[in-house]
């Protein structure tokens, strides 16, 4: 049973990571917490829905229509609704990705009511059994896109140009200005690529779980119990803390109570801030005086 | 205060002309005292309609109005279908006249199975939209929250689907149950599952909310009753999206058979997992469970064979018996695929509008709770079982069908008249 809670854990965690990845991709270049990054996941699944029931198209075809789409509204995002506040405090930033999030769920649940949906498996491949470990191909599957994604954005962040420019921004707005940056339209297009990422999240994971206008929030707060657990704004953070977080969820549940699933992240999110803040990967702000 | 004055007025004059003419001056007194009389016997004839009304609102000459409240958003919002269904139950009847003459004004309230959201609805619906009674409340843990305050006001209230059998059980004159209540449930399920031959291991999957415990306790104290316990007793969370440590906790118990007190969502992500680890015990579910549904959200429709649900109405959605009821659904919800909540409480409305009709054409709160009071037998057409209340009694449903596929075709496997003792 161990080796089996470990396995699904690290399934589990993988989704949590997907989340997590997309809101910290943002806020490394933002430090906005976009609180609607778990509306944006729900809302690729629906899409991806409808494309596959109303218009019958393929789902490879869904699921680029899903990224594109997701892409270009995370950039209207940004445009109609973040802009405008950029002289704003943060917590109004954050109240107004709150107030996206609650008006993406109004509209799904408008459009497609409340009810519990599912998408068809992206794969046929049967489930790979390893001794009397089962490992589900779509586990695996957002197990290595979630690595992919990882080494991708890390390699990104680390060794091109955009990635300087990231971490130029992310320091002073002003000074990448001046150094020739077009910030707006930066932060723009990172609000297009966190969305996309929620949209991978939406294609892998959407199949898994069932679709319904709530299926964000609870993705959502693990995504940022993971945040915590790794430590805001590292992307290798944010991936550890999802797949710790998926493990911890699974051991509690199998070994203690499966009444634990539930609260494991809050201990944990507790637990962090009270003994390391920064989180496991994450550092300490040092300030020059 | 006019008459009064009108009255007082000529007073000097009657004395005068009774001066000159005694007999004359009694007379005219009398006259006045009659019509005096008159007056008032008209004046109280024509308030009395709206004295009536001060006293119950939500009645005038035209409509009576009906307060729905019912999760239309949040994780239960699939229960929401049963505030609609509701709805269109009145919609239809107000295509056909309504009652005596008055329509039925709908006032609808999201409670998004949220208590506190619950409680400022029905506030809002009572206080402000002052409704005559109230019709729907879906989510246990609500109308348990708004129970003593709803006992208090004395507002006739029809249960839409809360199935928690403390709604009913210690009564209150004016909340009505229409539904197969919790306690009911588990003993029918316990019965179902024990009368199978071969091994009693009885395992226990439940949510932890409210809902979750009235339908989980029972089931255990049933169990209790029969020497035994749960070889596993596990939790599953509404809005969980993985039940693995679940799976492999019930598989350890090697059980005989699984019983489920889950919402929709996660019944379906039980029955996944569940199917991805080997997990092949019979399973029942609840009557929140729309069989239909779940066959559709299994990668493998087949795995529904070793499904049980505890199902309220008269026959499966689709059948020739619904037609009817999801004509009335559909042409007021277009849009919404419907699932078996959406008639579970237009039984309940069924109940009312027959109340409504006996209460005559000037009822009053009082006249309906009477009227609901004296409802026995009352077969619905759309639930599996009549529908009696009673001055003692308010759990109007004692009876369903354990319901299941058999080569993808859905068969009523039992059918249970009375709750088992």
């Amino acid at each position: 049973m161990f080796a089996q809670l470990v396995v699904s854990g690290i399934g589990q965690g993988s989704i949590y990571a997907l989340v997590a990845l997309g809101m910290t991709i943002l806020f490394r270049v933002t430090t906005v917490v976009n609180f609607a990054h778990g509306e944006l996941f729900m809302a690729g699944a629906f899409l991806i829905y409808a494309l596959l029931n109303a218009l019958g198209v393929p789902y490879a075809a869904a699921a680029l229509a899903a990224l594109l789409f997701l892409f270009l509204f995370g950039n209207a995002v940004e445009r109609l609704l973040m802009r405008p506040l950029a002289n704003a405090p943060h917590l109004s930033l954050a109240m107004m990705t709150v107030a996206l999030s609650y008006l993406l769920r109004g509209g799904v649940r408008f459009l497609w009511g409340g009810n519990v949906r599912s998408l068809p498996p992206m794969f046929s491949f049967a489930p790979i059994e390893v001794g009397p470990v089962v490992i589900d191909a779509q586990d695996a599957v957002i197990i290595a896109s979630t690595a992919a994604l990882l080494v991708l954005f890390f390699a990104l962040m680390r060794y091109s140009r955009f990635g300087k420019e990231a971490q130029a921004v992310t320091d002073s707005t002003r000074g990448a200005a001046l150094v020739g940056i077009n910030v707006a339209a930066f932060q723009r297009t990172m609000w297009g690529v966190a969305a996309m990422v929620a949209a991978v999240a939406s294609i892998l994971v959407a199949p898994e779980t069932m679709l319904y206008p709530d299926m964000g929030a609870r993705v959502l707060l693990r995504a940022f119990a993971a945040m915590t657990l790794g430590g805001f704004g590292s992307l290798g953070g944010a991936v550890a803390g999802g797949i710790l977080m998926g493990i911890i969820e699974q051991l509690a549940g199998g070994y203690v109570s499966t009444a634990m699933i539930d609260i494991a992240s809050y201990i944990v999110i507790i637990a962090v801030l009270l003994l390391r803040p920064s989180g496991l990967f994450g550092r300490a702000e040092v300030v020059r005086v | 205060m006019s008459t009064t004055i009108l009255v007082a007025a000529p007073a000097k004059t009657t004395d005068a002309r009774a001066e000159h003419s005694p007999t004359r001056g009694i007379a005219w007194n009398l006259a006045r005292r009659v019509a005096l009389a008159l007056c008032a016997f008209c004046l109280f004839w024509l308030l009395a309609p709206f004295a009536a009304q001060a006293a119950d609102p939500g009645v005038t000459k035209t409509a009576i109005k009906i307060g729905i409240f019912g999760p239309l958003s949040g994780p239960a919002a699939a229960f929401g279908q049963g505030a609609l269904g509701i709805a269109a139950i009145y919609k239809d009847l107000n295509a056909h006249g309504g009652i005596y003459g008055r329509k039925i004004e709908i006032y609808m309230e999201d409670t998004g199975c949220n208590t506190a959201k619950g409680i400022a609805a029905v506030k809002k619906l009572v206080s402000f939209d002052h409704v005559f009674m109230l019709n729907g409340g879906f989510c246990s843990d609500v109308v348990m929250a708004l129970k003593p305050s709803l006992a208090k006001i004395g507002i006739p209230f029809m249960d839409g689907g809360a199935a928690d059998t403390r709604i009913s059980k210690p009564l209150a004159a004016n909340i009505f149950q229409p539904i197969f209540t919790t306690e009911a449930f588990a003993r029918s399920e316990i019965d179902f599952a024990l009368s199978k031959p071969g091994p009693k291991r009885i395992a226990i999957i439940s949510q932890s909310d409210e809902w979750g415990k009235s339908g989980h306790d029972p089931a255990v104290d049933e169990l209790a009753k029969h020497h035994l316990k749960p070889v596993a007793d596990v939790i599953m969370e509404r809005g969980s999206i993985d039940a693995t440590p679940q799976v492999l906790q019930l598989k350890a118990a090697k059980p005989s058979f699984i019983i489920t007190v889950l919402y929709p969502a996660p019944f379906a992500i039980f029955l996944r997992d569940a199917a991805k680890y080997g997990l092949t015990t019979p399973v029942i579910g609840s009557q929140a469970i729309g069989i239909e549904d779940a066959a559709r959200q299994l990668k493998n429709p087949l795995e529904m064979n070793r499904v049980y649900v505890f199902y309220p109405l008269a026959a499966p959605i689709g059948s020739p018996k619904m037609a009817k009821w999801e004509a009335i659904f559909k042409k007021y919800n277009p849009r919404v695929r419907t699932v078996t909540f959406a008639f579970i409480a237009m039984g309940g409305t069924e109940a009312v509008i027959a109340a409504l009709k006996k209460a005559g054409p000037e009822p009053t709160r009082a006249k309906v709770i009477a009227a609901l009071d004296g409802l026995y037998h009352f077969n619905s057409g759309v639930l599996s079982a009549p529908i009696s209340f009673s001055p003692t009694n308010h759990a109007g449903v004692s009876g369903g069908a354990m319901i299941t596929y058999v080569h993808n075709k859905l068969v009523v496997v039992r059918r249970y008249q009375q709750a088992p003792k």
